[in-house]
């Protein structure tokens, strides 16, 4: 639990705060925008005054909603990976590559030696802040992701890529924390992918936020989490946000065969589909987190980045969200206070006391046997 | 001995030329039912086409139709039988492609051909012959999640999966396929499992009549294995070496039963081999093949590479096989 953490770090969020992964979709008019600074028909300049005023957009969005936790919504970047490929030393941008269905990146080379280039989101972090009295949280994509996401024509092995990668992470996050974040998500969705470099991927994310005075979140998504669960327990960060729903919660059965001990971000909305949830479904979701997690390192949020949705569908998947959370606040504030070290809401509640209420009506009929005779 | 070049199954359906993004244009253009399914499925045959010409000229000799048509080495078969949903998506193994994960509801039945005719348009405007391709029956049900009391076991599944894939391998014989490569790489995750693949393998063994059979396994280290996988019943046995370092060692020392695919480019990398480093393991393998033939592929199939680089990769190989054969006359 890293409530104490939070607190010191001058925090204080409510229950089950609730966050975004990070990217939100762009206006059509950014889109556009991007499409014509790529023709070279427009400035950096022309194009950075239209990325502001999106992040202003999606700022104001999320401060209407109600989310406790903000983000930037990455209304600046392309891919999570490339963006910092494309400024760093080290890297030539690749071509097209298919990620799923008709969705293609551009995969970075690593063709020499990674450097630090100066601050890559400080920038953009400042500007989203400055918008609001809510915490933004500060973005990067994780060393070992970067690695995994890139080919590389330089280093002699994976390894040794990955540390170079830390080193340049690093000193992003000191920057940050030097800013005001209080708050840093390092995305590392890669990480489940070859079990047996768990054990690097872990030292090269202790080089980046060992000793930091901030709160760091990990996001992870679409991955065999069987495979390094609950080896990924060492992953040194206060907070897992795992995607859930896409995956049909399965992972809830790996959490009880072996407890979750960090903070989890839990998944609710499913990134890829088009249809909103309703309360009800995002509300059941939160239920079965409960079942496994308690509620003081619960946090609620999407599977993934919201950027493949429309603008409106990311919006009523939040407030589906966020509305659900509200009932689930209220129920557990209403559940009754005891030793129990997880409190239930809604069916489990029910359950529950039903439970409660029978071995109560069994223990009195022995009683009373026991009088009789 | 013979060494044919291969592609190994996928080739990038995009690249860097506007003309070159056209189904991906067309795919958004679908999905906004702005154009027909005969307009798309033209793209389609258009991109296959143009995948052939670039492996042809490339000095490819055993071509594939670069899979253009699916959607994931998974969900485009499984989605395809009865019974059988899409669900969301999943990982494929570690690499950083998404596959639709199928959801087995009742007992699997084929629902008409998977491949086949996407195989005959191939093979009908390709200079060169075209290889046919399928995953196989244990990383589909591996793939999968079974919600159904009719495959409590996973072999089950296995077994019916063989015969599904059976009735294809039939009707890519019959349309005249030379080669028929099942792809199996979860098998090396999952050792234990081979008896069950085993018997899975039979009917497609049974049903390629003059078609030569192959298994091919990647993304993990097949050396542990190796000895096992010459016993399953097929013809030729393909490799990735990116991650079996021992593996030339090994078949240096036990030979092969079997026609061997040498994956010992690496697919999944942009990094450019060199002479030094692969010549030496064919020095060491061949001598101790026997069936005076071997086919020289990618590691893995091709799409994780961008296009030109994936070209420029068929176009090493060539180059490996000539300063190969060059060695061996001087």
């Amino acid at each position: 639990m890293s409530q104490a953490k939070l607190k010191k770090l001058g925090l204080t969020l409510p229950p089950l705060p609730t966050s975004t992964v990070g990217s939100f979709p762009k206006p059509d008019y950014l889109v556009e925008a991007r499409a014509r600074f790529a023709r070279k028909e427009i400035s950096q300049k022309e194009l950075e005054a239209l990325e502001r005023k999106a992040t202003e957009f999606w700022v104001a969005q999320q401060e209407a909603i109600g989310l406790d936790v903000l983000v930037d919504g990455e209304q600046y970047r392309g891919d999570m990976v490339a963006y910092f490929a494309e400024v760093m030393p080290g890297f030539q941008m690749g071509g097209l590559v298919r990620s799923y269905g008709n969705r293609y990146y551009r995969k970075p080379i690593i063709t020499g030696k990674i450097q630090w280039p100066g601050p890559m989101t400080v920038k953009w972090w400042k500007f989203a802040q400055g918008l609001t009295s809510k915490p933004i949280k500060g973005m990067l994509t994780g060393p070992y992701t970067i690695m995994d996401w890139s080919f590389n024509d330089f280093y002699p092995d994976r390894k040794s890529a990955c540390f170079a990668l830390a080193q340049v992470i690093r000193k992003e996050v000191e920057t940050l924390v030097e800013a005001g974040a209080k708050v840093i998500q390092i995305d590392e969705p890669a990480l489940s992918v070859r079990p047996e470099e768990l054990p690097f991927a872990i030292e090269a994310m202790r080089t980046v936020t060992d000793g930091m005075p901030a709160y760091f979140i990990t996001h992870i998504c679409y991955g065999a989490f069987e495979f390094i669960y609950p080896g990924m327990l060492r992953f040194p960060v206060d907070n897992f946000d795992l995607e859930m729903s896409n995956s049909g919660l399965d992972l809830i059965a790996l959490f009880k065969k072996h407890p979750f001990n960090k903070d989890l971000s839990f998944g609710v909305l499913d990134v890829h589909s088009h249809v909103v949830e309703t309360p009800e479904l995002v509300r059941g979701r939160i239920e079965k987190a409960l079942q496994v997690i308690p509620k003081e390192a619960l946090w609620v949020d999407p599977d993934c980045g919201l950027k493949t949705r429309t603008v409106e569908e990311a919006q009523g998947k939040l407030r589906s969200m966020v509305a659900a959370v509200r009932e689930v606040r209220q129920a557990l504030d209403k559940a009754p206070k005891g030793k129990r070290r997880r409190i239930e809401v809604g069916s489990v509640v029910k359950k529950r006391r039903k439970k409660i209420r029978k071995h109560k009506y069994k223990k009195m009929r022995r009683r009373m046997r026991h009088k009789k005779k | 001995m013979e060494l044919v070049l291969a592609n190994h199954s996928s080739y990038p359906r995009v690249g860097a030329s506007r003309e070159q993004q056209r189904l991906r244009r067309a795919y958004a253009q679908r999905e906004r039912g702005e154009i027909s399914p005969d307009d798309f499925s033209r793209v389609q045959d258009s991109v296959v086409a143009e995948v052939i010409q670039e492996q042809a000229h490339a000095g490819c000799e055993l071509l594939t139709d670069g899979q253009i048509r699916w959607y994931d080495p998974v969900s485009h078969l499984a989605g395809k039988l009865n019974q059988v949903e899409i669900n969301g998506l999943l990982r494929y193994f570690d690499t950083n492609f998404y596959f639709r994960q199928p959801v087995i509801k009742g007992r699997v039945a084929g629902n008409g051909p998977l491949v086949a005719e996407d195989f005959r348009y191939a093979r009908a405007i390709s200079p060169r012959p075209i290889k046919a391709v399928l995953t196989g029956p244990y990383t589909l049900a591996v793939s999968s999640i079974r919600q159904t009391p009719v495959y409590r076991q996973l072999s089950t599944l296995v077994l019916d999966l063989g015969e599904v894939l059976a009735q294809e391998v039939r009707a890519l014989a019959g349309a005249g396929a030379e080669v028929i490569q099942v792809e199996e790489p979860a098998i090396l995750k999952h050792p234990k499992d081979l008896r069950v693949l085993h018997k899975a393998l039979k009917p497609l063994n049974q049903a390629k009549g003059s078609s030569r059979l192959a298994l091919y396994t990647y993304f993990a280290d097949a050396t542990p294995l190796y000895e096992s996988l010459q016993e399953l019943p097929v013809d030729i046995l393909g490799f990735d070496f990116t991650y079996a370092p021992k593996l030339p060692e090994k078949i240096a020392k036990l030979g092969s039963q079997k026609v061997l695919g040498l994956g010992l480019i690496d697919g999944r990398n942009t990094r450019m081999e060199a002479a030094p480093q692969v010549l030496p393991i064919l020095e060491k393998i061949l001598p101790r093949l026997s069936g005076g033939l071997v086919y020289l592929n990618p590691s893995c199939g091709l799409e994780y590479l961008p296009r030109e680089k994936a070209g420029a990769k068929l176009r090493l190989l060539k180059e490996l096989r000539d300063a190969f054969l060059q060695r061996g006359k001087r």
